[in-house]
């Protein structure tokens, strides 16, 4: 047995068990019982991840096969299963306090533990059905994560929204498998991508699995449920949502069009479009926000699309550089938004929550913040400047990778869309600079003033991410290790490179 | 398997999915929504088995069919159990009533 599939393992086999912890712990009047199951079996986790880790380093991708099943860690496993088990753990840690007062923490715990293994599986999904039911994995347990707070007709709302819209999008995917299926009479992605040439059926397949994983990348126009669900769900399930399931979403769709490259489509070209319509939207509806967490939720379109360009630059130009650009920024948009959605969802907790009112976290409720929450109107600050691309932080350096990689093809038409996203990214700034500012030059709100003081146990995952936000920012070679292989598997599997 | 079977399946697969998005577009009570898409759902499984019957393939098709059974199931019971929750906090399955996130 490989170290991977103990990375698989773990956190799958530990959710019933943390369910179940939970639940002796509510007999026994230990109520908090779930929470350090979660965090000991995220932690846990850790070990076969640097097994796997110091294995990949060692002899390259490791595979698994289970009947006829296969599953493969290459470098975009690796990525994906670092940022979803590096995110899940400060997650969980982070929540201690921020759901201690809540219903249904045996719950919480054991979706979150789940949802990180099955992420972790996606990676490794070597066909595509087995990559679909992982998919639906991960949306069954953010489902029911969206919609924690059940009693709430705003979550509910949002869960419905988000359970209706994938659902219909996982139909999708469905049949384009069974098209892909009917034609190759295999579901292997290296054994398809063999295969497929550019007829109606793998064309209608391709179309399917743009609008079925689109959903789950929230793709414009496929976004709607975003803002809502990243807004309503608990907020260190919004980080999770934000940093790394839509992330995962993007994986899966790169994986299931990676099959599909011998269609000669061209398939660099949709993803930067896609890109370029993601940035627009996302941006122009977070200017508009007054709520802190929805700003937040909006401006992951603009970022997602980011991501979209560099990875499209790759595919379309077997630009090396693209790749890795845009698997960086997935990494550094993993660390930046999971940080501002903890630091805003400490405050909405200190503000809101702590008081036991479920309302939404203003902009107008941040006045004042830094002169009561330093620490946490810094980290927000930080976060949001890196979001913005602001030098020498994490985000300027993960666009500056995607920005030069798409000028290094001297092509007029990519040259635009690079300027398009420095133009974008500025105008980025003009939703994020009012909350630094509201928070360092107004005079201090009402509800500051009366909020609840911060627990340490809330504020050490803040810490964490704010160092690696500022240190990924000053030394972009630290995650090279990641990203590299990422990117050149990445791009092995569209036939480039 | 004869290609004329397999166009009338496909048919029947473009019809149920059809069927089911129209019907997610048309009600407006939250347990029809779900019966829309498990409608839909049905058509992609329909296609599966078709999928592993024309590949010459049948038991592969029909087990991913048995596999989606599964994982959907999972689904639409989420989905009930949120409409039991919007019936209990919202007082009503109605999804209009679901409309006060906007922009």
């Amino acid at each position: 047995m490989t170290a991977f599939a103990w990375l698989i393992i773990v956190p799958l086999a530990a959710s019933p068990l943390v369910y179940l912890t939970g639940q002796w712990g509510i007999r026994r009047g230990h109520p908090g019982a779930a929470r350090w199951a979660g965090l000991i079996a995220l932690l846990a986790a850790w070990v076969p991840f640097t097994q796997a880790a110091a294995g990949f380093a060692a002899n390259g991708t490791a595979t698994l096969t289970a009947g006829a099943q296969m599953l493969a860690l290459d470098g975009v496993s690796l990525l994906l299963a670092a940022l979803a088990l590096g995110l899940g753990t400060l997650v969980a840690l982070y929540s201690a306090a921020y759901m201690a007062a809540d219903d249904g923490q045996d719950k919480y715990y054991a979706m979150l533990v789940l949802l990180v293994g099955v992420m972790i599986g996606l990676g490794c999904a070597t066909d595509l059905f087995n990559l679909w039911l992982w998919f639906e994995g991960m949306a069954i347990s953010t489902y029911l994560l969206v919609a924690f707070y059940r009693t709430q007709p705003a979550s509910l709302e949002a869960g419905v929204k988000y359970l209706v819209q994938s659902a219909v999008g996982s139909v999708f995917v469905l049949f384009g498998i069974a098209l892909v299926l009917a034609q190759t009479g295999t579901l292997t992605l290296g054994e398809i991508a063999a295969q497929a040439t550019l007829t109606p059926g793998f064309l209608a397949a391709g179309a399917l699995f743009v609008i079925g994983f689109g959903v789950k990348v929230a793709a414009a126009p496929m976004h709607t449920w975003l803002p809502d669900a990243h807004a309503q769900a608990p907020s260190g399930i919004s980080a999770m949502l934000s940093g790394v399931v839509i992330e995962a979403g993007l994986i899966a769709l790169l994986r299931a069009l990676s099959a599909l490259a011998g269609l000669a489509l061209p398939w660099g070209v949709l993803l930067m479009a896609f890109g370029a319509l993601n940035m627009l939207v996302g941006n122009l509806m977070a200017l508009r926000q007054q709520q802190v967490k929805r700003l937040l939720a909006f401006s992951s379109l603009s970022h997602v699309g980011y991501m979209l360009i560099g990875l499209g630059v790759a595919v379309y130009a077997g630009e090396a550089a693209g790749a890795e650009g845009g698997l960086f920024h997935m990494l550094t948009h993993g660390l930046m938004k999971g940080l501002a959605f903890l630091a805003a969802g400490a405050l909405l907790w200190a503000l809101h929550l702590a008081r036991g009112d479920h309302g939404a976290l203003t902009i107008d409720d941040l006045r004042g913040a830094a002169r009561r929450y330093p620490l946490i109107a810094l980290a927000l600050s930080a976060a949001v400047l890196a979001l913005g691309g602001l030098p020498p932080l994490a985000g300027f350096m993960s666009k500056w990778q995607i920005f030069q990689a798409g000028a290094a093809t001297h092509e007029t038409a990519l040259l635009l869309v690079v300027i398009f996203a420095g133009l974008n990214s500025v105008l980025s700034l003009a939703y994020y600079a009012p909350l630094v500012n509201t928070m360092y030059r107004r005079e201090p709100s009402e509800a500051v003033l009366a909020g609840a003081p911060v627990p340490a146990s809330m504020r050490l995952p803040l810490i964490v991410l704010l160092l690696a936000v500022v240190i990924v920012g000053f030394w972009p070679g630290l995650l090279a290790g990641l990203t590299g292989p990422a990117g050149a598997a990445l791009l092995a599997a569209f036939g480039g490179g | 398997m004869s290609a004329s079977a397999l166009h009338i399946l496909l048919l029947g697969t473009l019809a149920l999915i059809g069927v089911g998005l129209y019907g997610l577009l048309a009600v407006r009570n939250l347990i029809k929504v779900i019966v829309a898409l498990q409608i839909m759902v049905k058509g992609a499984l329909l296609a599966l088995v078709m999928a592993g019957a024309a590949a010459g393939q049948p038991n592969l098709g029909q087990s991913l069919a048995a596999t989606v059974i599964v994982a959907d199931t999972v689904v639409a019971v989420v989905g009930l159990a949120l409409a039991v929750q919007v019936r209990r906090y919202v007082g009503t399955l109605d999804v209009r009533a679901l409309s006060s996130l906007k922009k």
